[in-house]
């Protein structure tokens, strides 16, 4: 590599004298996919696992679902939001924010939903 | 950093690293395989970050050695009690909010609030806005309420943001000399146009002039010829009888009176003139029919046709010019009322656009409701399209046409007269439609009106669902500066509360103050006196404590659900952000510290259920 290059460190040096494997010997065709699993898979393969309920592991420490009554916020104001429009499943505050709701297209409903985690998902 | 590191020929020294409470096994192996295989590290320890910070905060006295550890973090929340300086980890809480939620909400709630400046809302741009302005109300509900009334505590807490924005250079109104040039030049321009027109008519007059002398001439030529030789004299003129001479001539004299500019004078003549020669154009029209021949009688009809239609135009021409005047007399009469009284009458016409308004999108919005319904509702396509009354009509011809005709058998279409039911139901026949003609007709006329008096007049667009991205008025006006203003009002509350109601973001899980509650529920020690130790030294670390306000929400919380009368003390990490590394570093530099890794021959032996179980002591 040229002398700027390694001066500016941009890229990363070739070898590195401290390491016991370098990269190059290891994927030797320069394709270096570092595949890391998902948080998923990994998931899974604890719950495989078999583990005494007692001690505490990654799924064990999760959290309970809140006692506590959801709270209900308007979706475009952020307000306490008594109502619900059936027809967008939104939730707003007052008449205004509900001509604001029928007047909004498809995708900025989709996009208020995918905030709390309602909107449709097609797949 | 790498230039110092090719100098060491390998790494000898043990390596301290951070990890989440409760590693997955998994992770802990590969992340040891890494270390050993690749690096060749002589020995490895894992700790807890939020443990180190702990340890670190309490050799400074900020929390004692029985204590609950709160550690907001990026994607996830900990709380982890702490017993004699170690943690227990059965009583560990972990929720997957942290400050990435908060940020990505606030991005989110911003791109939505603001299409087009959704460029501007970049990751950083919008976590540098979060850690300036975002801070925890003390209680959710009566902030909101606060915003809702538009107080001026909420106009004070609302934060604006003005984006970059060049004013469109203004056109001056053009000064004086270049009104007098610009005027000048014109009135040069007409002047030539002028005597280009004048020179025009004049050569034109002077050619019809000759010409009508010429024809003069040869009439008197005419006269004096005898009556043998008219015919060879006329053929050689070219004309083929003295009538068309003499017609050629009134003619003729007839364009140059035009052309001298007689002309308005010629044309009311002319009328009266047609007016008075009805009665002789339509000779026939008054003798009785058994008087006349067959070619008569067609003539009299064609005559009787032609009166009828001329005397058609001329009455609605009539009618038209009192129009006109009832017209102008109206706005005669609007004007008078609007001098007398300016404001009255504006506010009439604004109540009067507004009625009409509402009516006409109320109809609009009837007629068109079937097509609005987003499409992810079952319930509302279709629904909308029967709430009309002559759709109502429509659907119940369509049914009775199915079902009332042979009890069980369909012979719909046997008799001709079936088939009429398709003109009653044609969608074309919606005499809805006159009336709301009428209304729109008004409704612009007085917009216009409106227009042309109020300077503060704006005409209400309708909001159709095809108008792409903006969600209000399309730009009709010049940009302003407001309209490159960000508000942030309610958001600055509204996102980092979902810290403690994950159910906002649609996540089930307990909030912050109610984790604490479970943490110590799953402790199981039934023992009293330690739980109000726990609780009077709550430790709050990680990057997300910094929001302003959490510890008293926090306070507020937790003795909602703690027995009364416990005591409840909170207490912020000296550096919540950078505590972990300072503790870590602590630790490692501690003489015992060596004790508490293991060497990758350990690794090999012990296998992975031994690392499973490894954990450190704290206390060294």
């Amino acid at each position: 590599m040229e002398a700027e290059v390694i001066k500016a460190e941009l890229v990363l040096p070739t070898h590195m004298s401290f390491k016991r494997i370098q990269m190059y010997e290891k994927y030797p065709k320069g394709q270096s996919k570092v595949r890391w699993k998902q948080l998923k898979q990994i998931l899974q393969a604890e719950i495989c696992q078999n583990y005494s309920p007692d001690e505490p592991n990654y799924v064990n420490i999760d959290s309970p679902p809140s006692m506590q009554p959801c709270k209900r916020i308007c979706d475009i104001t952020g307000f306490e939001a008594p109502y619900h429009d059936p027809r967008t499943n939104l939730r707003y505050a007052n008449t205004d924010v509900f001509k604001l709701v029928r007047s909004l297209p498809n995708e900025y409903v989709q996009r208020y939903l995918a905030l709390r985690k309602a909107a449709v998902v097609l797949r | 950093m790498f230039r110092a590191w090719t100098w060491a020929e390998q790494i000898d020294h043990p390596i301290l690293i951070t990890e989440c409470v409760c590693n997955p096994v998994q992770s802990r192996s590969k992340m040891a395989e890494l270390l050993f295989e690749t690096y060749g590290v002589p020995s490895v320890a894992f700790g807890v970050d939020a443990a180190f910070s702990y340890k670190y905060n309490q050799q400074r006295g900020i929390c004692q050695k029985d204590s609950l550890a709160i550690c907001p973090g990026f994607t996830t929340t900990h709380v982890i009690p702490f017993v004699d300086g170690e943690p227990v980890y059965r009583g560990c809480c972990r929720t997957n909010i942290g400050g990435y939620h908060v940020t990505d909400n606030l991005k989110q709630l911003l791109s939505l609030k603001y299409p087009h400046h959704m460029a501007r809302f970049t990751w950083e741009k919008i976590e540098d806005l979060k850690m300036e302005h975002c801070y925890i109300a003390p209680d959710y509900a009566v902030e909101a309420r606060l915003f809702q009334k538009g107080s001026k505590e909420a106009e004070d807490k609302t934060r604006c943001w003005q984006l970059p924005w060049v004013p469109p250079p203004i056109e001056e109104p053009p000064s004086e000399e270049e009104i007098a040039r610009k005027a000048a030049i014109k009135e040069r321009q007409g002047q030539r146009l002028r005597e280009m027109a004048e020179a025009k008519r004049s050569s034109r007059i002077n050619e019809l002039e000759n010409q009508l002398h010429g024809l003069e001439f040869l009439l008197q030529q005419l006269a004096q010829v005898e009556e043998e030789e008219i015919s060879s004299f006329l053929s050689k003129t070219g004309y083929v009888s003295k009538q068309e001479i003499e017609s050629t001539l009134t003619k003729v004299s007839q364009s140059l009176r035009k052309a001298k500019g007689e002309l308005k004078v010629e044309q009311a003549e002319n009328e009266e003139k047609a007016d008075s020669s009805t009665s002789d154009k339509y000779p026939l029209i008054n003798v009785p029919d058994n008087m006349l021949t067959p070619e008569q009688l067609k003539e009299k009809k064609r005559q009787i046709f032609l009166k009828t239609t001329t005397e058609g135009r001329q009455r609605a021409k009539q009618k038209r010019f009192e129009e006109e005047l009832e017209r102008e007399k109206k706005t005669r009469e609007d004007e008078e009322r609007r001098l007398e009284n300016p404001e009255l009458y504006l506010e009439q016409m604004r109540t009067k656009y507004k009625e009409l308004y509402e009516k006409v999108e109320q109809r609009k919005r009837l007629k068109t409701n079937g097509g609005h319904a987003n499409g992810n509702s079952s319930g509302g396509v279709g629904r909308g399209e029967r709430l009309n009354a002559a759709q109502k009509e429509r659907m119940r011809l369509l049914t009775t046409a199915a079902f009332d005709r042979g009890k069980g058998e369909d012979n719909f279409g046997a008799k001709d007269e079936d088939w009429q039911l398709y003109k009653l139901m044609s969608k074309d026949n919606d005499d809805d439609d006159d009336g709301a003609d009428e209304d729109e007709a008004e409704l612009a006329r007085v917009c216009s009106r409106l227009q042309a008096i109020d300077p503060t007049f704006v005409p209400k667009l309708e909001p159709t669902p095809s108008q792409a991205a903006t969600t209000e008025v399309p730009r009709v006006r010049p940009l302003t500066k407001e309209d490159f203003q960000v508000v942030l009002g309610v958001e600055r509350f509204r996102c980092p509360e979902i810290l403690f109601h994950p159910n906002l973001v649609g996540i089930d899980q307990a909030g912050l103050d109610e984790m604490t509650e479970a943490s110590i529920r799953r402790l199981v020690s039934k023992n009293e006196a330690l739980e109000d130790r726990l609780t009077s030294s709550i430790f709050m670390t990680g990057g997300c404590s910094l929001f302003p306000g959490i510890n008293e929400r926090l306070e507020a919380g937790i003795r909602m659900l703690r027995p009364c009368g416990s005591p409840i003390k909170v207490a912020r990490a000296l550096d919540p952000v950078l505590d972990a590394w300072r503790g870590a570093s602590a630790y490692a530099a501690n003489l015992q510290f060596q004790q508490q890794t293991f060497s990758r021959v350990d690794y090999y032996e012990k296998g992975e259920d031994w690392l499973r179980r490894y954990q450190l002591r704290y206390t060294l």
